[in-house]
C-alpha cells in the first residue's frame, strides 16, 4: 500500500491536470483518474516493465480514458493502436533523457510550449487535448492541411530539442 | 499516400513525418492506413522513431495547467485499493508488533559490541551487499527512479497479497519521528517504508540490518537509502541476505553513503520477527 500511495502522490496532479485539461469537469475528472490509478494497481503485478516506461502509459490510458467520457467515438477509433491498455504499446525514452523532477518538467514543457509559435502551439493543443485530427484542425482554423500539420510536427519537434537541450 | 511510397527504400522519411502525429492520433484515416502499412513491415526508422514520439507526445501531458485533486480521491481510492488488498489475502492480518520490548535494544546493543569487535571479513561481506543489490537491481529492470516506483508497487502488491507475508513494525526511541513498516515474505522478499522520516544528514543513508537469531550472530547488511523531501521511502529488498526464520530483528541505523559493512551508529529504528 505505502508505494502504491507514494506512488499516486507523486504523480495525482499530472495525471489529473490532464485529465481534468479534456474533461473540464471536476467530477467526471475525478472518476478517470480513480479509474486509470485503479488499473494501475490491479495491473501492477502483470505489468512487464520490458515494454517501457510505465508513466507514459498511465498518461495516454488517462487521456484515452477522458476522451471515452467524452464520447470522442470517431477519434478514439482513429487511435485504435492505443487502446490496448492493459498491455502497453512500447514506448522509449530517449537516450538524452535525464530525470528531471516532475516540477522542473512541467515547467520546462510549459516554456517550450510558451515558446513556441502561436499557431504551432494552438494546433499541437487541439490535437493533444481536444482530440482533433490535422483535417478538423485545418477546418476549425481555417487554415491549409498542409500547414497544420507542419505546425503540429515542427512545434512537437522544437519541444523535444528544448528536452534535449534541458538533459 | 501513393503505393509507390512502400516501394521507395527512402521512405522512411516519408512515414518518419508522420510518426508524433500518428502517436497523439490526429492522422486522418488515409495516411494512417498508409502509416499502419508500412510499420507493419517492421521498417527499422520508423518502428523505434514511433516508440520514441510516444514518449515526446506523452511529455505534453506537462502542459496541461496544474490541477490539484480533492483528498476524498486519494480517501476513497486508498480505501478500494485497502479492501482489494485484504480480500486477496485475508489472512494476511498477522498483528503487528506494537512495541519493542526494552530487552531487545539490549540486545541489539550487544550484538553491536559483539559485530564491532570480532573478526569480520568487510570484503566478503561487500560482495554480499553487492551481489544482493544487484540481483534486486536486475530484478527491477530498470534504471528510472519512477520505474523502481511501479516495481515496488508491484512487488509490495505481491507481497501484502501473499498469505504468508510477516508484518513487522520498526519502533524507535525518538519520539519526534515515527516508526516504519515492514512486509516479510519468506519466497518474495522485504519491504521497508517509512513516511515523515527526517533525511540523515549530507549525503548519509538509512541502512538496514537483518539481527540474526544465532547468539554472537553479526547484524547482516542490507540495502541503503535516502528519504526523499517529503520524507517517504520504500525500500526493496528482493534477496534477504538471512532467512527469516533466522531472523531476531530488523534494524535501521544512519550510515554514511554506500552503506557500511557493520553498524556504525545505535540502531533508530528496531522490530521484532516473530
Ligand atoms: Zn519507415
Amino acid at each position: 500500500m505505502r508505494a502504491f500511495e507514494q506512488l499516486y502522490d507523486r504523480h495525482c496532479r499530472l495525471v489529473y491536470g490532464l485529465v481534468f485539461r479534456i474533461v473540464q469537469q471536476a467530477g467526471s475528472a475525478e472518476e478517470i483518474v480513480q479509474d486509470v490509478f485503479l488499473q494501475l494497481w490491479r495491473n501492477a503485478a502483470q505489468y512487464d516493465a520490458a515494454r517501457g516506461p510505465f508513466l507514459p502509459w498511465l498518461l495516454t490510458m488517462a487521456r484515452n480514458r477522458a476522451f471515452d467520457n467524452l464520447r470522442l467515438k470517431s477519434e478514439r477509433q482513429r487511435r485504435r493502436e492505443d487502446q490496448t491498455e492493459e498491455m502497453p504499446v512500447i514506448c522509449t525514452v530517449p537516450q538524452f533523457e535525464k530525470q528531471l523532477d516532475e516540477k522542473r518538467r512541467a515547467a520546462r514543457v510549459r516554456e517550450l510550449m510558451t515558446g513556441l509559435q502561436p499557431q504551432q502551439k494552438r494546433a499541437i493543443e487541439l490535437a493533444y487535448f481536444e482530440g482533433l485530427s490535422h483535417t478538423e484542425i485545418a477546418e476549425k482554423l481555417k487554415e491549409p492541411l498542409g500547414t497544420v500539420k507542419s505546425w503540429i510536427r515542427n512545434g512537437l519537434l522544437r519541444i523535444r530539442e528544448g528536452l534535449q537541450a534541458t538533459s | 499516400m501513393s503505393n509507390d511510397l512502400s516501394n521507395d527504400v527512402r521512405s522512411g522519411d516519408q512515414f518518419g513525418e508522420l510518426l508524433e502525429a500518428y502517436a497523439m492520433g490526429a492522422l486522418d484515416a488515409g495516411e494512417r492506413a498508409a502509416l499502419e502499412a508500412h510499420l507493419a513491415t517492421n521498417c527499422p526508422d520508423c518502428v523505434p522513431a514511433l516508440q520514441e514520439a510516444r514518449w515526446l507526445v506523452s511529455q505534453l501531458a506537462y502542459a496541461a495547467p496544474e490541477a490539484v485533486p480533492s483528498d476524498m480521491l486519494r480517501g476513497r481510492l486508498m480505501k478500494i485499493v485497502r479492501e482489494e488488498a485484504a480480500r486477496e489475502a485475508p489472512r494476511v492480518a498477522v498483528a503487528a508488533k506494537s512495541a519493542v520490548p526494552y530487552w531487545m535494544w539490549a540486545a541489539v546493543a550487544a550484538l553491536l559490541l559483539v559485530a564491532a569487535y570480532t573478526s569480520w571479513d568487510a570484503r566478503q561481506l561487500q560482495r554480499q551487499i553487492l551481489d544482493v543489490n544487484d540481483r534486486a537491481t536486475a530484478e527491477l529492470r530498470s534504471r528510472e527512479k519512477i520505474e523502481e516506483e511501479l516495481a515496488a508497487v508491484r512487488r509490495e502488491a505481491r507481497i501484502l497479497a501473499d498469505p504468508e507475508s510477516v508484518k513487522i513494525a520498526l519502533a524507535t526511541s525518538q519520539p519526534e519521528i515515527g516508526p516504519l513498516q515492514a512486509n516479510w515474505n519468506a519466497k518474495l522478499g522485504l519491504v521497508v517504508s517509512g513516511q515523515k522520516i527526517p533525511q540523515p544528514a549530507g549525503d548519509r543513508v538509512l541502512q538496514l540490518w537483518l539481527i540474526p537469531k544465532a547468539p554472537g550472530g553479526k547484524p547482516l547488511p542490507s540495502q541503503t537509502v535516502r528519504p526523499d523531501a517529503n520524507g517517504n521511502f520504500v525500500l526493496l529488498v528482493a534477496n534477504p541476505p538471512e532467512l527469516m526464520a533466522e531472523t531476531k530483528a530488523l534494524a535501521v541505523t544512519d550510515e554514511p553513503a554506500g552503506g557500511s559493512p557493520q553498524p556504525t551508529t545505535t540502531p533508530k529504528w528496531v522490530g521484532g520477527v516473530s
